[in-house]
């Protein structure tokens, strides 16, 4: 656990949230993927998501599993600080793999410039991150070199990322406080300096993008219409019983 | 799609076991899945992925006679029996 200024607190939350968010979205493919390897490969890399989003949580809160799961299932909407991208519940596999694949090499920029973090325990988590996301990204290329040689895979590959482009641009959207962290080391340079490199891959994997104009967010300080549900979903069994002890 | 055989192998001494099977694309992506569905609780720390196409299989009748041979058993009663009974007609 560590102190830290309410500001840095508002940044190292909007990674954590995106984890949070993105894993759970993956997990909910659970049973229903297109086959059963890949059912059990998305899911397993949804719960890598939750674990890193848990490691930041527990930075912030300590290892008391009540104090993490309040901060991770327990604030008001207005206190999240995830990006809309992985606030949407996509039906569409399509729409899932490529948002898997966008959010894994944005993810990896972003957390390339966390190594070097003035808060020592998250350079950690940072090169931990790293050791697993290198398999998530592994997979997601593969899985998309394999889908793309077929022509009518890729059209619906490249509708769906067309498709997701403007708000996977929110994910470059940081909160107001990433200043804050700049100035302090927390991260090397803001987010938004790997967006230019970040579309390059991403046209190079899918070809030209219609990128349209991000979701309006106001810096992750507003929810979007699917989030509510999503948070539902997620606090489902919590809900049955506030009080219970597992 | 092509179907894998997938094995895995703990540290230290066990030998290498089959873990099951599991269908892919290409042998990159059979590792992957097998990684994620085999030993994503790090039931292995040494894996290995074969196509199912490429394991010799041997007939049914090939392998078969082998299992009425009670002369391959060697438990050591007949011997032990001969040697009691040799020794109790010496004394």
């Amino acid at each position: 656990m560590i102190e830290v200024s309410p500001g840095i607190r508002s940044y190292l939350l909007s990674i954590a949230d995106d984890k949070h968010f993105v894993g759970q979205q993956h997990a909910e493919w659970i049973g229903v993927a297109p086959f059963l390897e890949e059912d059990l490969a998305f899911c397993s890399i949804g719960q890598d998501e939750l674990g890193h989003a848990a490691l930041i949580y527990e930075l912030l809160v300590g290892d008391d599993d009540l104090a993490i799961d309040a901060l991770a299932f327990g604030r008001s909407l207005d206190e999240y600080r995830s990006c809309w991208f992985v606030e949407q519940t996509y039906t569409e596999w399509s729409e899932s793999l490529v948002r898997h694949w966008m959010f894994d090499t944005a993810d990896a920029l972003r957390w390339a410039d966390l190594g070097q973090s003035s808060i020592a325990e998250l350079a950690a988590i940072a090169a931990r991150v790293e050791r697993e996301e290198v398999f998530h990204r592994l997979h997601a290329d593969n899985l998309l070199d394999a889908l793309l040689l077929d022509a009518e895979s890729s059209a619906i590959l490249r509708s769906a990322a067309s498709r997701l482009a403007p708000f996977a641009l929110g994910m470059f959207d940081p909160v107001q406080e990433e200043a804050e962290a700049v100035a302090e080391g927390v991260v090397s340079r803001p987010f938004s300096e790997s967006l230019e490199a970040w579309k390059q891959l991403a046209e190079h994997r899918f070809g030209p993008l219609l990128w349209g104009n991000p979701p309006d967010q106001a810096h992750r300080t507003k929810r979007s219409i699917e989030f509510r549900a999503l948070l539902g979903r997620m606090r489902e069994v919590i809900e049955i019983d506030l009080h219970a002890v597992w | 799609m092509v179907t894998y055989e997938v094995f895995l192998k703990k540290d230290g001494r066990d030998e290498f076991r089959h873990a099951g099977a599991l269908d892919a694309a290409n042998d990159e992506l059979a590792l992957v899945l097998a990684r994620e569905s085999y030993a994503r609780r790090a039931e292995g720390d040494r894996l290995w992925v074969v196509r199912r196409e490429h394991v010799i299989v041997a007939d049914d009748e090939f392998v078969s006679p082998n299992a009425d041979k009670p002369h391959r058993h060697h438990d050591g009663s007949a011997v032990a029996a001969r040697r009691k009974s040799l020794r109790e007609q010496g004394s």
